[in-house]
């Protein structure tokens, strides 16, 4: 129907403070456009769940493989600042939800609210990995300023793993818990950071008006990312400052 | 209940969408924060290696009602349940093939290293131990 591209569907503004959205020309409806995006995120989201699922497989069959290295591991992380990172991304989660509610039923001011929440969880979250960073850095479990050094075959030793106080001495294979626990909260600090960096862009958005009853899309589809990375997190507690 | 009641179908708008009630989403934050106390009270009793399930039980509960309600999947599309469903069960083929390979390894715990089951020199260091008694 459009696609000669001589008039352009347009979603109605539903209120003097939201303003109305053009479907993009290469779709016929606002329902065809909302369908085609929503399943290309489900899809991306489906290839996260796979990006973070190699690394869970390695930590199950590493732990398996040397469950005295993981036990150990896990007793030098704080378990109350991962339960309060914990709470915090359940929080946030349920912020972002309400913001989407609150864009879904043209409530302005509240979606504003509710993303600008969700972006302080985002903020409390990073600041408190930073000071655990800081005490595995202090420990000499993980020494970031050696992270890229090169592996030294002739002694064996690992540039990043210093273990200062020797809580894993004796322990086989001491410094993987930690190469684990790194790269599983990094890849998801990663996604924290991001996630962070899209819902402060949605807001940008919602303050001009863009969302309303009629047309949501972009906050709903923040909204499922900002929820993959508590799920990532939910599975990520237990398993490494619980370690079973 | 939802807020598109009032429009007509076929109205100018991205179709019609399920608005949860703020109660709803609340009732599922008290669920997973309650939840979260049970994982760290579960991790304090040594149920051996249930721990391990329980805990991985608890998550997965946790995981549910996040995807369910938060994520919205609960009311989405058939299509768009399926795809993303179908990730977990390509997780799970994942899992299934590395801890096969990982129940077939041969461990030499005095190296603290794996070997596979066809490793020669596993095999060797293992006659060359028979011969000595």
């Amino acid at each position: 129907m459009s696609h000669d591209g001589h008039h352009s569907v347009v979603i109605p503004a539903p209120g003097p403070e939201f303003v109305p959205h053009t479907v993009a020309h290469h779709f016929d409806t606002p329902v065809q456009e909302f369908q085609a995006a929503k399943l290309g995120f489900w899809l991306f989201l489906a290839t996260e769940i796979l990006l973070f699922g190699g690394l869970f497989a390695a930590y199950f069959y590493f732990h398996e493989a040397y469950p005295e290295t993981f036990r150990v591991g896990g007793h030098q992380l704080d378990w109350r600042l991962g339960a309060l990172n914990t709470s915090v991304l359940l929080l946030s989660s349920w912020t972002m939800a309400m913001g989407v509610r609150s864009a879904q039923t043209s409530q302005k001011q509240k979606t504003l609210l509710f993303c600008g929440l969700t972006v302080l969880g985002a903020v409390i979250f990073m600041v408190i990995k930073f000071f655990e960073y800081q005490a595995k850095n202090e420990h000499g479990l993980v020494v970031f300023s050696e992270l890229f050094a090169p592996y030294d075959a002739a002694t064996g030793s690992i540039p990043w793993f210093k273990d200062y106080h020797g809580v894993m001495a004796g322990l086989p294979h001491g410094h993987l818990f930690f190469a684990i626990y790194l790269t599983m909260t990094a890849i998801h600090g990663l996604h924290v950071v991001i996630g962070a960096g899209l819902i402060l862009w949605i807001m940008k958005g919602a303050a001009k008006g863009r969302f309303h009853a009629g047309y949501f899309l972009p906050v709903d589809l923040v909204g499922l990312y900002w929820h993959l990375v508590d799920l990532i997190w939910i599975f990520l507690f237990p398993l490494l400052y619980l370690v079973p | 209940m939802s807020a598109h009641d009032h429009h007509a179908p076929g109205d100018l708008q991205m179709g019609h969408h399920h608005v949860s009630s703020a109660k709803l989403f609340f009732n599922v934050l008290m669920a997973l924060l309650v939840l979260t106390v049970v994982t760290v009270a579960a991790s304090r009793v040594d149920f051996g290696a249930a721990n391990m399930l329980i805990a991985m039980g608890i998550a997965s509960v946790k995981a549910a009602l996040v995807i369910a309600y938060f994520m919205h999947v609960k009311w989405d599309t058939a299509i768009n349940k399926i795809v993303f469903l179908s990730s977990f069960l390509f997780l799970s083929l994942l899992f299934i093939f590395t801890l096969a390979d990982h129940a077939t390894r041969r461990w030499d715990n005095d190296l603290h290293t794996m070997r596979t089951p066809v490793d020669k020199q596993w095999v060797y260091r293992q006659h060359e131990h028979a011969g000595d008694h």
